[in-house]
């Protein structure tokens, strides 16, 4: 006998509330009168003094409180385990990019499937299986079930992702396995011992180790450089406990630009200089040497033309346009960037003639200008709407007012890659349209988020948002990288070519498209996607390497690039302390094997009923001999 | 509170209407109010009568033999003072119920009468008596005659306090130790004592020949039993019993039948005795309790 969740014992101060009511009840109030002479020829009172009143509603209620506290408590009893009699057993599998690594003859995602399966023929007859899936998210796979030919099928459906499994999609997972009352967990890692701890309270938990060695090589980024006078850089790291040999070769656009076998140190993370390459292009880097995992061998980086490109700076404030030259040169040292003043652009537009001349971008601060020629457009704080001056209303994003400061943190911190925390100053509190996708965001009145960097294809091209202002030196502020960093990304995305996204694996990605697409993925499977309203498809690459996506004649290259430094550390593992808690739960966990636990719960909240029906009726009985029509 | 109602002015204008009936000697039959003045040696002429043999020739009226050619004697208004003190209850119960305010009315009906009293000079007082930690505790003013020193009674009115036990023999007791003339003796109190205290403390007074008048005070709430409805710890004030009862609509009953019942017991010993006996009940009937009741008491008319 013991209590499954022994915390939710506190609910048995309900006890002690219901016997306080109880004495306040009964607690008679006392008055004080001018003499007892008066009440000479009053009756006595049936009891004169009362102690203690058997009172059998009193009893009942507690009697209720007490059944309901245990059964909120988790009493259960352990009792010898009944062969089947609908026993449902949940065989959860993590499908992160670890589950795929091959360790002899198969992956370790195969060695879960052969260990699940020994399970299922070993179970008793009658007893039902379920199939839950995690990584990313958790997904049920399969329904409980006894028919062992759906668990094969289900099982041998399992594929490994490209992507690290998340604790959270785990504890999903085990939750989404409540009910059953046996859980089979299978990972290639320890998971955390809470976890299994508060999974192990509802139903016995077996903990799968798969998989024994740690050779894998990763690439961990690839920086092309810049062409034709930059060099790239590749860092490479080796995950093993032993020297392991790597032979990397590095192709831009299936030409060979650098090829070099590498020793690697046990655990050691190198940095490898190529280059500089010869011209603008994908970049993939690939490990050649076979290894454990194979996702993280390939790694895909967009290398930006050099060629001169045009653009325009607007801003009232000059040392704000000074500023926004700096990080474009920064970004391409080949930009011809003009600046000026938004009152007197249009102006001096017509005047000259500059209005002819195409531009690549135009940066526009705290103004809007419609500059039809611009390939692309970034706002930076867009102004708020005023009379006879256009506003960025006019390509649908609108503002609705101003912070006087936001802070990124937290959840909206976690949709900025790179950003944990990020305060900022003035910030606009503006509404984006549909085919923008939000980049960071920050919490706004009523802690309702609001977009701080955005981007998306409009119908006039792409267009970037940047919500905060920039004033005051905060691209250039070393406190303030953050913001930098958010620009940056955005000015790369908005000049880098239209067709080739590069991002990494499990990141949501949306492309323009009319009507549906057909996306074709790394294991060259193909599927049709069709459009969302603001003519958009949403992708989420599973897989590392490359993506297909054609639509109305138009074809999106997405390369997807995996690298996790704990999925891809295989030998974490084998450390003893990470072990310890995890083989512990299990083992407490097989320990009761003979045994079962029988929650008492139901019985409980039975016995809570019948003890409330009875006070009912007592009550209406009472009620009855009292002559009232109500309770 | 109630009692200092007693010192408003125009309360006071309202007692003004009323006139002092306090008989002036015990020889005049009891209850035949104003009638029983006696000649004597006062110095306010009343009457003429006709000369006798044996009369005092110093009351000749020499004046009107000589018109008259009749020996007239002329007859004064005896120069005789009747000592009021209205000795008011201040135990514990006359506080209780707070609400009905007791000790205020039985208060504010002392002060009443005394003011009615000085209107003809009389010496009149105030006490007000309980018996707290076994002492009695009996506290008068001085005696006043002029309504221009009534204000001098405020002070103490307003001062007393409910508290202690109601021992009315005991208060009578260290009364009669100040050995005063025989005067009048107003007992107000609500009388929840036992039956002999009462009828001893009468007694005493009547053996000291003091004309006693009992004005009976109770609160309006307590003598309507207005008490919540339900289990009650009832606590006497000045015992500290306790009692548990059920108040209802047959306990209130059970409480007014006791009340009518003391005051109807209380009313049947003064009648014996020709003591005259007024109930005052309930603080709002103040000024109809002046105007209606007292004038049965014969103090006022």
């Amino acid at each position: 006998m013991g209590l499954l969740n022994p915390q939710n014992f506190i609910y048995g101060l309900s006890l002690a509330l219901l016997v306080l009511i109880y004495l306040r009840a009964r607690s008679r109030p006392a008055i004080e009168v001018s003499s007892l002479m008066l009440f000479d020829e009053v009756p006595a009172p049936v009891a004169s003094v009362r102690h203690l009143r058997i009172d059998p509603l009193f009893w009942l209620e507690m009697a209720a409180l007490a059944a309901l506290t245990l059964a909120i408590a988790g009493l259960y009893v352990m009792r010898p385990r009944l062969p089947g009699h609908g026993r449902i057993h949940a065989l959860v599998f993590d499908l992160g990019a670890g589950m795929s690594a091959r360790d002899g003859s198969g992956t370790r995602l195969d060695q879960a499937r052969r260990e699940a399966m020994d399970i299922i023929n070993q179970a008793p007859p009658g007893d039902e299986f379920s199939v839950i899936a995690y990584a990313l998210d958790a997904d049920a796979r399969h329904p409980p079930t006894a028919n062992p030919a759906n668990l094969r099928g289900a099982l041998g459906r399992l594929a490994p992702m490209d992507v690290p499994a998340r604790t959270a999609a785990l504890r999903a997972a085990l939750i989404r396995a409540r009910g059953a009352s046996e859980i089979d967990l299978f990972a290639d890692r320890p998971p955390p011992a809470a976890i299994l701890a508060g999974a192990a309270s509802a139903a016995r938990v077996n903990f799968h180790l798969v998989g024994s060695g740690d050779s894998n090589l990763a690439i961990v980024s690839l920086d092309p450089g810049i062409p034709g006078s930059t060099r790239g850089h590749a860092v490479i790291r080796n995950f093993s406990a032993r020297p392991y040999p790597c032979e990397l070769a590095i192709d831009l656009g299936g030409r060979g630009e650098f090829h070099r076998t590498l020793m690697l140190a046990p655990r050691e993370q190198v940095v490898v200089p190529f280059g500089p390459i010869r011209s603008a292009g994908v970049l993939h880097a690939r490990i050649l040497t076979p290894d454990a995992i194979g996702a993280d061998n390939d790694r895909y980086a967009y290398a930006p033309s050099d060629r001169a490109a045009h653009a325009l700076v607007l801003s009232p404030d000059a040392a704000v346009r000074d500023d926004i030259a700096r990080v474009l040169l920064a970004v391409n040292a080949n930009f011809q960037i003009e600046t000026a003043d938004p009152a007197s652009y249009l102006a001096d537009a017509s005047a000259s003639g500059r209005g002819a001349k195409p531009l690549d971008l135009v940066v526009m601060h705290d103004c809007y200008v419609p500059v039809a020629r611009a390939a692309s457009t970034l706002l930076i704080y867009p102004p708020r709407p005023a009379k006879n001056i256009p506003s960025a209303a006019a390509i649908g994003i609108s503002v609705n007012g101003t912070l006087a400061s936001a802070d990124i943190s937290g959840d909206a911190a976690g949709k900025a890659p790179g950003i944990e925390s990020l305060a900022l100053g003035a910030t606009r509190i503006v509404a984006i349209p549909e085919w923008m996708d939000l980049i960071a965001a920050a919490a706004g009145p009523a802690h309702s988020p609001i977009p701080i960097a955005a981007i998306g294809r409009g119908p006039g091209g792409p267009v970037g948002v940047l919500a905060f202002d920039v004033r005051d030196h905060l691209l250039l502020a070393p406190d303030h990288l953050d913001a930098l960093v958010l620009a940056i990304d955005l000015i790369k995305q908005l000049t880098a070519p239209r067709d080739i996204l590069i991002v990494p694996t499990g990141a949501d990605v949306s492309i323009p498209a009319t009507g549906s697409a057909r996306v074709t993925q790394p294991d060259a499977s193909a599927r049709t996607v069709a459009a969302d309203k603001s003519g958009r498809v949403r992708i989420r690459p599973l897989q590392a390497g490359r993506y297909t996506v054609e639509s109305g004649g138009e074809t999106t290259n997405v390369f997807a690039n995996y690298y996790d430094a704990a999925e891809s550390d295989l030998g974490a593992k084998s450390q003893g302390e990470a072990n310890a808690p995890a083989e512990k739960a299990a083992a407490a966990s097989k320990a009761q094997s003979a045994m079962e636990v029988q929650p008492l719960g139901f019985i409980l909240i039975a016995l809570a009923l019948l003890a409330l029906t009875i006070e009912s009726a007592m009550l209406i009985g009472r009620a009855g001999r009292w002559g009232m029509r109500h309770v | 509170m109630l009692e200092a109602r007693a010192f408003e002015p125009e309360f006071l204008r309202k007692l003004d209407r009323l006139v002092l009936g306090i008989k002036r000697a015990r020889t005049v039959r009891a209850g035949n109010r104003t009638l029983g003045r006696v000649q004597g040696l006062g110095i306010e002429p009343e009457n003429f009568k006709a000369y006798a043999p044996g009369d005092d020739l110093r009351f000749l009226d020499w004046n009107a033999f000589a018109r008259f050619d009749e020996l007239m004697l002329r007859t004064y208004r005896a120069d005789r003072q009747v000592e009021v003190t209205a000795l008011v209850d201040a135990s514990a119960s006359m506080g209780l119920p707070e609400r009905d305010d007791k000790l205020g009315l039985a208060l504010a009906i002392g002060a009443s009468l005394a003011y009615v009293g000085m209107a003809d000079n009389d010496a009149v007082r105030i006490g007000a008596f309980s018996m707290r930690a076994g002492t009695m505790k009996l506290e008068t003013t001085p005696f006043h005659r002029r309504r221009e020193s009534y204000l001098d009674f405020k002070p103490f009115v307003t001062s007393v306090k409910a508290g202690g036990e109601t021992r009315i023999a005991a208060a009578v007791d260290q009364l009669l130790t100040q050995r005063r003339p025989a005067g009048t003796v107003i007992l107000i109190s609500d009388f929840l004592v036992n039956e002999s205290e009462l009828e001893d403390a009468l007694k005493r007074l009547a053996a000291a020949r003091h004309e006693v008048k009992v004005v009976h005070v109770m609160g309006e709430n307590e003598s309507t039993a207005a008490y919540p409805a339900g289990l009650l710890r009832v606590r006497d004030a000045e015992t500290g019993e306790v009692r548990e009862t059920v108040m209802g609509p047959a306990t209130a009953a059970a409480l007014r039948r006791k009340v009518e019942k003391i005051a109807t017991r209380i009313r049947e010993i003064c009648t014996t005795r020709a003591i005259a006996y007024v109930r005052a009940f309930g603080a709002g009937n103040l000024e109809s309790i002046m105007e209606r009741e007292l004038p049965l008491l014969g103090i006022v008319r």
